[in-house]
């Protein structure tokens, strides 16, 4: 069930409801909003809901077993007990994730004196989000960051259907307050909603579906038929693109959840407009960034030892960031060139330039990354990086519209937060007939505009 | 509610509206919204495949679209569709209809039964069909070659062009339309884009790609929908299959190649392109000028069972299928503009377009 669909629309009404008729009952609501966003996962497919309550059960499990052994003094056992669970939810995503990878490298690396055998399973939606979420659970439990959640809470959390398929990657420490608190039902903050879900769907709809088949595609696909000067807009374009899908599956999230009474972390922040690949990483898939930061960068050592080790340690973080995107080469390279470019960036400060050049720079890396990420495989980009660097010739794919497009969206980038904000003001300031007259006007600008059947989120994938 | 206490401070800064005002807003911006868009969502509707959620949606958008028509409130729409030059489908459908007429079809009883018992009919090029008798590919003049079809082509058809084009003496492009086939005219009228390409550029070569959106009931002419795999059905079907096939003929020495469905991971899935996999055969090999080629065992195992792996010419197992289990990767892709190209090489005249 995607979000820019009518099946979505119904199914969203039918859970506004039951949210706010059940919430002054905590365990009647609890019960009907698990079985909510179960019904949304199962909508995917329905085998899969196992999985979604192995995880739950398991890892709510450990947690009761952690904290038991915390509060006895056995750290040992509770260390045991966090280490297993991570374990379990890493043989989760390798099973369903990587092990056909690995299998097929081992293989190759073998030659014909051994096959080792193929799972070829399909990858279950969202997996690499609850498990991440699930991990970080059971150790900020050990770290005694947060309390056990009830069974049930922990389990409405896991399995929240706003962000249960491609984030944020919300915390048990940002959603368990939530869970507990009843929200005021006379204070819904409908207009910044209804500004969130209609600036994600034009990002989707509109701006992503837009690119990916005007000019993005085309490019990716046959690189070597193309201008190199419609490479470059094809990459930009990408750039674009990812950040228009992502960021819009996200604004659809938090106004979503916005509705059920819920507040998500922020996820994106103008990142195209980032002076450094550093700060691009705080302003890019924060919740990702920082459980990657919080989780694997600082517990491999941090930057707190030699120099050495905090390049080490940038790079294997970035890797393996780049492995939780997807099992192939591709993303463990996009993951090296982030890791590498960060490093550098240490070695070489760059803050005495210019903030043009800062920016330049980094966008241009970020962009040199994307194709990486963007390509079905490593010839493929090879092919759309030898041709950019092919003599320019007359561009075909690049029209004045993509230009002004992408010029546009990199523009917006750079406006204050606060006046990007003023049309969410000015929408909240209404009467609620007027937000939702004007959201029902805006989803029909939103068809409109975008093109015949919209493809899947980019980030479902992963 | 029930502990008045435990609620949260307002954490916005605009105060919110109550839930019950935000649901009823939100429903009054969705019979807006279905008001405006109502013609567009019966059209969707109508598209669908023909099923219970079909006969239901388009039971609840028709008497929506007929009240929005008559209080005039799809106007905002249809403007919006006019200025964005939308409405430019019908043509088509008349153009496919005028065809139908056009092009003589065999009757039912011409056409060789479709037996399960019987063997499927081996493939075998036909080497007498004369592509020119002394062609003279230059950059100049090119020979070309159009590659159609639903998402399939989408996957390998860039990849195609790209390898054909390594040749300066070839020209080819792909014309992929996603979710289309020949079952539903109504969405993509390909006999009539057909017609087209054959008209406006005479290709030399056609490559011909449907099927895995097929496997569904039919609308025929008269309004009545066919059950799929049913022998009404199967009649309807081919006699759309040889259309296209007698449309991208023509009368021209033109290489018409049509590429059968490849093996796919769904079981369910996989029999029913197998099904139609038997009538592409069987209308292809009922004409001298199309050339049926059949995938499955380029995309099986030893087993001769569907794989998402398989090795390649060094042995080096390689990912040929995406993780849907239907479409091509982009070596899968790979693999098949290769074979689609070697086969190309197999007509007179043309051995050697591609070098060694």
């Amino acid at each position: 069930m995607l979000f820019p669909t009518l099946a979505f629309g119904l199914f969203f009404l039918v859970a506004f409801l039951l949210n706010w008729l059940t919430r002054p009952h905590p365990m009647i609501w609890k019960i009907v909003m698990l079985g909510v966003s179960i019904f949304f996962y199962g909508w995917w497919n329905w085998r899969f809901v196992f999985l979604l309550l192995w995880a739950i059960t398991s890892n709510w499990v450990a947690g009761t077993q952690i904290d038991k052994h915390l509060c006895a003094g056995s750290k040992r056992l509770a260390k045991n007990w966090m280490r297993t669970a991570i374990v379990g939810d890493l043989v989760l995503l390798g099973v369903f994730k990587y092990y056909d990878f690995f299998a097929v490298e081992l293989s190759n690396l073998l030659g014909s004196s051994a096959t080792v055998p193929l799972l070829e399973l399909t990858l279950p939606v969202g997996i690499s989000f609850f498990t991440f979420q699930a991990m970080s659970y059971v150790i900020d439990l050990h770290r005694r960051d947060i309390d056990p959640m009830p069974m049930l809470d922990f389990a409405v959390y896991l399995s929240f259907f706003p962000q249960l398929v491609a984030g944020p990657i919300v915390r048990a420490a940002e959603m368990a307050p939530q869970i507990r608190k009843q929200p005021d039902p006379r204070r819904v903050a409908s207009g910044e909603a209804f500004h969130l879900i209609l600036r994600g769907l034009f990002k989707k709809v509109v701006i992503s579906s837009w690119l990916a088949s005007a000019i993005v595609d085309d490019v990716f696909s046959n690189p070597e038929s193309h201008s190199s000067q419609d490479v470059l807009i094809g990459i930009y374009g990408y750039a674009i693109q990812i950040y228009a899908d992502f960021s819009g599956y996200t604004d659809i999230a938090i106004g979503v959840a916005l509705l059920l009474g819920f507040r998500f972390p922020t996820n994106f922040d103008r990142p195209y407009s980032a002076l450094s690949l550093r700060e691009f990483w705080k302003r890019w898939h924060i919740t990702l960034s920082s459980w990657l930061r919080d989780y694997l960068y600082i517990p491999l050592g941090g930057n707190r030892g030699k120099q050495s080790d905090t390049y080490r340690n940038l790079l294997l973080t970035m890797v393996l960031g780049g492995l939780w995107h997807g099992s192939t080469w591709n993303f463990v390279i996009w993951g090296f060139i982030h890791g590498i470019a960060l490093s550098v960036e240490r070695i070489l400060p760059n803050r005495r330039n210019h903030p043009v050049i800062r920016w330049f720079v980094t966008f241009h890396i970020v962009c040199f990354a994307w194709v990486f990420f963007r390509a079905d495989s490593l010839s493929s980009a090879l092919d759309v990086i030898r041709a950019l660097a092919s003599l320019p010739s007359s561009a075909e794919l690049t029209s004045s519209l993509s230009v002004l497009l992408l010029v546009g969206m990199m523009a917006a980038q750079f406006v204050p937060y606060s006046k990007s904000e003023d049309l969410k003001r000015i929408l909240s300031r209404q009467r609620i007939l007027v937000q939702g007259l004007t959201f029902g006007f805006g989803l029909v600008l939103i068809d409109l505009f975008g093109p015949e059947g919209v493809a899947p989120f980019i980030y479902f994938q992963f | 509610m029930e502990d008045e206490t435990d609620t949260e401070p307002n954490p916005h800064p605009h105060g919110g509206f109550p839930a019950g005002k935000v649901f009823l807003s939100g429903i009054a911006g969705f019979i807006l919204a279905a008001a405006i868009n109502s013609g567009a969502l019966l059209a969707d509707a109508e598209q669908l495949p023909d099923s219970r959620s079909r006969s239901v949606s388009v039971a609840i958008w028709s008497p929506i679209e007929k009240i929005a028509s008559t209080l005039k409130l799809t106007w905002p729409r249809n403007v919006g569709d006019f200025l964005l030059g939308r409405n430019e489908g019908e043509d088509q459908i008349d153009l496919r209809r005028e065809q139908i007429g056009a092009v003589p079809q065999p009757s039912a009883e011409e056409w060789p039964a479709l037996s399960p018992e019987k063997p499927p009919p081996t493939y075998e090029l036909d080497q007498t069909t004369a592509v020119a008798s002394e062609p003279v590919w230059s950059s100049g003049n090119p020979f070309t070659i159009w590659v159609l079809g639903d998402s399939m082509v989408q996957f390998f058809g860039e990849t195609f062009v790209r390898m054909a084009e390594r040749s300066s003496l070839v020209a080819a492009t792909s014309e992929p339309k996603l979710a289309s086939g020949l079952s539903r005219p109504d969405y993509f009228d390909w006999p009539a884009r057909i017609s087209d390409v054959m008209t406006e550029y005479d290709p030399d070569a056609v490559v011909l790609m449907f099927g895995g959106n097929d496997a569904q009931n039919i609308k025929t002419d008269e309004g009545q929908w066919l059950k799929r795999f049913t022998a009404e059905w199967e009649e309807e079907y081919r006699s759309r299959i040889a259309l296209v096939m007698d449309l991208a003929t023509g009368t021209e020495e033109r290489v018409v190649l049509w590429v059968g469905q490849p093996p796919m991971r769904g079981e369910g899935f996989d029999s029913r392109m197998k099904q139609l996999n038997d009538l592409y055969r069987l209308e292809a090999d009922s004409r001298l000028d199309v050339h049926y080629l059949d995938l499955q065992s380029l995309f099986t195992d030893e087993n001769g069972a569907y794989a998402r792996y398989l090795p390649d010419s060094s042995g080096k197992l390689t990912d040929v299928r995406l993780t849907d289990g239907v479409h091509l990767s982009h070596w899968g892709g790979e693999w098949l503009s290769e074979f689609l190209l070697d086969e190309i090489e197999k007509f007179p005249g043309l051995d050697g377009l591609w070098g060694e």
